[in-house]
């Protein structure tokens, strides 16, 4: 009898750990990710945890979130469309020089953020810079060099100045016929922001979002280390010049590669300078690394604009954000700041000078 | 013990060893999978084939993507667009790719082709 007891009591000892197992094996965090053509890009969203069907409602509510956010601010559907009645910014654009329009919350709060960083930037960035970026073309198939009266002539139409906000009725107001919006330099990383809080409300705890390489992570990565975040080559295609490591912050990069077309020789990147109405040409690629991903998007392109000495000055002057630039000279700079989470790897291409 | 009983003692020690077996390879089927180079292409969201990446070997064919058909070479390991009807023509221009995690994204044609496994580095900011 005692004998059958231990023999009864051993087998279920097997069967609890072969129970528990299982049950670990089901418990391990597991990742999830999905991917889909957005705002003109590839947005790619990977989340991590224990519960395959909580991560899949997060990214699926996390997506739309997104695409709700890249209707609103479209600027380039055709007259018509439903894409075209969806779009708040189309709306503002048609109503240019006539009367303010009702907006979203978000388009609101992304107009708001517009126009502070065009005061700080002193110009640099401006989100009314339609009217130039239709000229060069850079939103269609056939960029071109426009002559200087016709630089002349869009640079009257462009200027946050002239952009009309009211809070309280939620209106915005180009007050200038011809004028456009072009959020292209805020949307992404917008959008990209609000999806990673969708996340963090489903429960979420790690997570990284690349929309197009604007990159923002959450919390640290499943060997609970810091993400290691590449920073591309501005001239070769495979190689990263910098290797950041992120936690629970964004990167997002604007460079001279991405979209340009040669002519006479030189180089037009699309990244137009709103004061002068060419492109910016000091910088090849300007990397900015802060929490909040629309906040680092409007950034980037303030770094890029912006002459890089002025870009680091103005960056330093700022609490949680940092820079990391490649030169048109190919010098490369960073904020001190940076130092310990960043690896920069120069090769043969860069000048970097650690003492800085 | 009776016969019996060793027969069920046997039985449960072979169970569990099966059970710890079955998991294992559940465990360490996701490592198997980064030692052999494969590219998965997909199309507007949706796999649309997986290619095996053999040393040696050499093909090309066509796909069709959100524009028209673009034409994919092969060689070896490694991978790239050969043709596209898009303008930009970025894709084209990347070339090859051969490493694990590497992409080539054609943002008008809407496909995507992946090299299969996890890159040493979580993402790149481009």
């Amino acid at each position: 009898m005692i004998r059958q007891r231990k023999l009864l009591l051993s087998a279920l000892g097997v069967l609890l750990i072969v129970l528990l197992a299982s049950f670990q094996y089901s418990r391990r965090i597991r990742e999830y990710r999905s991917e889909h053509f957005l705002m003109d890009t590839l947005i790619s969203i990977k989340v991590y945890g224990r519960n395959q069907e909580v991560l899949k409602k997060a990214v699926a509510e996390a997506f739309a979130e997104m695409r709700r956010i890249a209707e609103l601010a479209d600027g380039f559907p055709q007259p018509g469309t439903a894409a075209y009645g969806s779009s708040d910014v189309c709306r503002i654009n048609a109503q240019a020089g006539k009367q303010p329009v009702m907006v979203d919350n978000d388009i609101m709060a992304m107009l708001e953020l517009a126009k502070k960083y065009h005061h700080i930037s002193l110009g640099a960035f401006d989100v009314t810079i339609g009217p130039l970026m239709e000229l060069w073309g850079f939103g269609g198939e056939a960029p071109h060099v426009p002559d200087a009266h016709s630089i002349q002539a869009a640079l009257a139409r462009v200027g946050s100045d002239k952009l009309v906000l009211n809070g309280h009725e939620r209106t915005a107001f180009l007050t200038k016929a011809g004028m456009k919006l072009d959020l292209g330099a805020m949307a992404k990383g917008y959008a990209a922001e609000k999806a990673i809080w969708i996340l963090e409300k489903n429960g979420i705890e790690k997570a990284l979002i690349d929309a197009g390489g604007n990159v923002r992570t959450l919390g640290r990565n499943v060997h609970e280390a810091p993400w290691k975040i590449g920073v591309k080559d501005p001239r070769k295609s495979a190689a990263v010049t910098a290797v950041l490591q992120l936690e629970n912050a964004s990167a997002v990069t604007s460079g001279d590669y991405y979209r340009y077309f040669e002519a006479g020789g030189k180089r037009y990147n699309h990244i137009l300078d709103p004061r002068s109405g060419y492109p910016a040409v000091r910088t090849m690629s300007a990397t900015v690394v802060t929490k909040d991903a629309g906040l680092a998007d409007i950034l980037s392109t303030v770094f890029f604009v912006l002459p890089p000495e002025k870009a680091l000055e103005t960056a330093g002057k700022m609490s949680g954000v940092e820079v990391f630039l490649v030169t048109a000279d190919g010098r490369i700079l960073h904020s001190s700041s940076l130092k310990g989470r960043i690896e920069v790897l120069p090769g043969d291409s860069y000048r970097y000078d650690q003492g800085r | 013990m009776t016969r019996a009983d060793k027969f069920l003692l046997a039985g449960l020690v072979l169970f569990s060893l099966l059970s710890m077996a079955a998991l294992y390879s559940r465990f360490s089927g996701g490592d198997d999978k980064l030692q052999s180079s494969k590219a998965v292409i997909s199309v507007q969201g949706k796999i649309l084939r997986t290619i095996d990446l053999t040393p040696g070997t050499r093909s090309s064919f066509t796909l069709q993507g959100r524009l028209g058909p673009s034409i994919v070479g092969v060689e070896g390991n490694r991978i790239r667009m050969l043709e596209a009807p898009c303008a930009g023509k970025v894709c084209v221009n990347q070339r090859w790719i051969e490493n694990p995690g590497e992409t080539i994204v054609c943002i008008p044609g809407e496909i995507m082709i992946r090299i299969e496994g996890t890159a040493p580095l979580d993402a790149v900011t481009r």
